[in-house]
């Protein structure tokens, strides 16, 4: 009975072939666009922090040799 | 500026307490948004009965018609953004101007889709030339190209600008493609097909249609500030805010 | 010194515009060249039959010249970003919106203007009636300085990126929608022997309000996208 409900339920009435498709193209699309900036901001952070060391390392050498005006870190 | 805007909207207009703001309310949004779609959708493909016209092919609405609202919405939001930026050149107003393009072209593009999907079995055909259609196609890429010209500048705020100024121009454009593809459905007659009959809907069917509309209300802000809070990020790189959040996050 | 008055302004604008496109006649000649291949294969596309070709010669005619200027638009200001006149002219102490409508007016002469041109040739060759030859013809007059107007905003935004002239088409699309239907809409119905007045007032008013608006939306846009 159960199952039977269930089977009722994913056939929509003849129509899944164009419900089903709708709703997964919703989600795939949401799921997509939140996962797009996610992405985006681990990519943007990592390139930050390279530079931040890049920069880091730079002043820990001229240091030696010459003041650098100090921007705070 | 004048000194009747509230203080605590000049300060939520600087990134680092939108940022901070966005950080708290986002969670919030997402929330609501799984809260009320799980609801929304538990309502309209469980609990609604059947149409006693089009079966159960109508469920299609459930996604179909919020989604078409949140693309005139975030059209509607992306350009009033636009001009703030463009008149006080508010660089939030930018960031939110450009980060819903994408959002309100998702929203556009399920749109279409579902909508042929609709079609297909009730008028039986995938697309027709009427008026909605047509405005909602021409939506399409009014987004595209405010996305593409943002990314065609090098220098993103520059990029941004133009591209306010496009959605701007794209706002005026809206109503007048309306108008005139409903002018020329007149003169070639034969291809109307008439989409939505003035019929009164149940409220078993309309209770699920607005509680969706609530979630994708939700889902957009919470998208949109996630966005926001990434693009702020990108472009306040040298500022000492970010490089505090870039070293808090080293433990990846 | 004495600054040069509007008028003598603009009439100088038009003239350095005009000089430099006749210098370069060839450029102008490549849209009318390409309207015409366009026309040509269509009815190697769609066979010979003459009442075929009529029904769609208005529609063919109106798009092919269409996308023609689409072709030379990207070329509008080019040349004067590349030696940085266009530069000159925002700090011009004369009005920029007035200065951009001749930069306007003279692409429109020098590239739409032999488009109409040839246009009979064009809907000759599709076999479109004679007598609905004028209101093509009027629509066509009405249209392309629409369009001139219209793709003149677009190209100035697009000013400060490298050329790309995909987004171009991508972003006039929207904006030309009404601009296509409201033309060949007249055409059509005045190959069906309907009133085709009403869509031909459409385009005039709109063409009057793009007339006012344009050139100051032209200028902003470029203020925009030089930013100084």
């Amino acid at each position: 009975m159960n199952m039977h409900a269930l089977q009722v339920f994913l056939a929509m009435g003849g129509y899944a072939a164009y419900v089903w498709p709708a709703y997964a193209l919703f989600f795939i699309v949401l799921i997509a666009d939140t996962l797009d900036p996610v992405l985006r901001r681990r990519r943007v952070l990592r390139e930050l922090r390279t530079r931040l060391a890049r920069q880091s390392a730079r002043q820990g050498r001229s240091s030696g040799v010459t003041p650098t005006p100090t921007t705070s870190p | 500026m004048s000194n009747w805007i509230p203080l605590w909207v000049h300060k939520l207009g600087s990134p680092p307490t939108f940022y901070r703001f966005a950080g708290i309310v986002m969670p919030w949004m997402m929330a609501l948004a799984l809260l009320s779609g799980a609801l929304g959708l538990y309502g309209g493909l469980v609990l609604a009965p059947a149409d006693y016209q089009q079966g159960d092919a109508y469920r299609i609405i459930f996604i179909h018609v919020p989604c078409a609202w949140m693309s005139m919405f975030i059209y509607a939001v992306m350009g009033v953004s636009s001009v703030i930026a463009l008149v006080w050149r508010i660089k939030l107003a930018e960031v939110v101007a450009m980060e819903s393009a994408p959002i309100g072209a998702a929203f556009t593009f399920i749109t279409l889709v579902t909508g042929s999907l609709w079609g297909k079995p009730m008028w039986g055909t995938w697309w027709t030339w009427d008026a909605r259609l047509t405005s909602e196609l021409v939506l399409l890429f009014l987004y595209l190209g405010v996305i593409g010209l943002y990314h065609a500048f090098e220098d993103r705020r520059q990029g941004a600008r133009a591209a306010a100024f496009l959605a701007i121009i794209g706002i005026i454009n809206v109503p007048i493609v309306h108008f005139s593809v409903d002018w020329w459905n007149t003169l070639h007659q034969g291809s109307t097909v008439k989409l939505f009959g003035p019929s009164k809907i149940a409220w078993a069917m309309l209770w699920p249609l607005l509680t969706m509309t609530l979630a994708t209300k939700f889902y957009y802000i919470a998208s949109l500030f996630r966005r926001v809070r990434t693009d702020l990020l990108a472009l306040e790189g040298g500022k000492d805010w970010v490089r505090e959040i870039a070293r808090g996050e080293d433990d990846r | 010194m004495s600054h040069a008055g509007t008028s003598t302004a603009c009439a100088a604008m038009l003239r350095r515009d005009l000089t430099l496109a006749w210098r370069r006649r060839g450029d102008i000649t490549m849209p009318v060249l390409y309207a015409l291949i366009v026309t040509m294969l269509f009815p190697f596309a769609l066979g010979p039959e003459d009442t075929l070709l009529q029904r769609i010669a208005g529609g063919v005619v109106l798009v092919t010249v269409l996308l023609a200027m689409l072709l030379a638009l990207d070329a509008m200001f080019s040349s004067d970003i590349e030696d940085g006149s266009l530069e000159q002219l925002v700090i011009a102490p004369q009005p920029l919106a007035l200065m951009l409508g001749m930069k306007i007016l003279a692409h429109w002469i020098t590239t739409a203007l032999p488009l109409i041109v040839i246009t009979p040739l064009l809907a000759g060759m599709l076999h479109l009636p004679t007598a609905v030859m004028p209101v093509l013809l009027l629509a066509l007059l009405l249209a392309t300085p629409l369009l001139s107007l219209l793709g003149a905003v677009l190209v100035a935004l697009t000013a400060g990126t490298r050329r790309s002239g995909m987004l171009l088409a991508l972003m006039l699309l929207p904006l030309c929608v009404p601009a296509v239907i409201f033309a060949a809409g007249a055409v059509a119905a005045a190959q069906q022997g309907l009133p085709w007045l009403a869509p031909l007032a459409w385009l005039g008013s709109a063409l009057a309000l793009a007339m006012v608006l344009a050139p100051l939306a032209c200028a902003a846009a470029l203020r925009i996208a030089l930013d100084a």
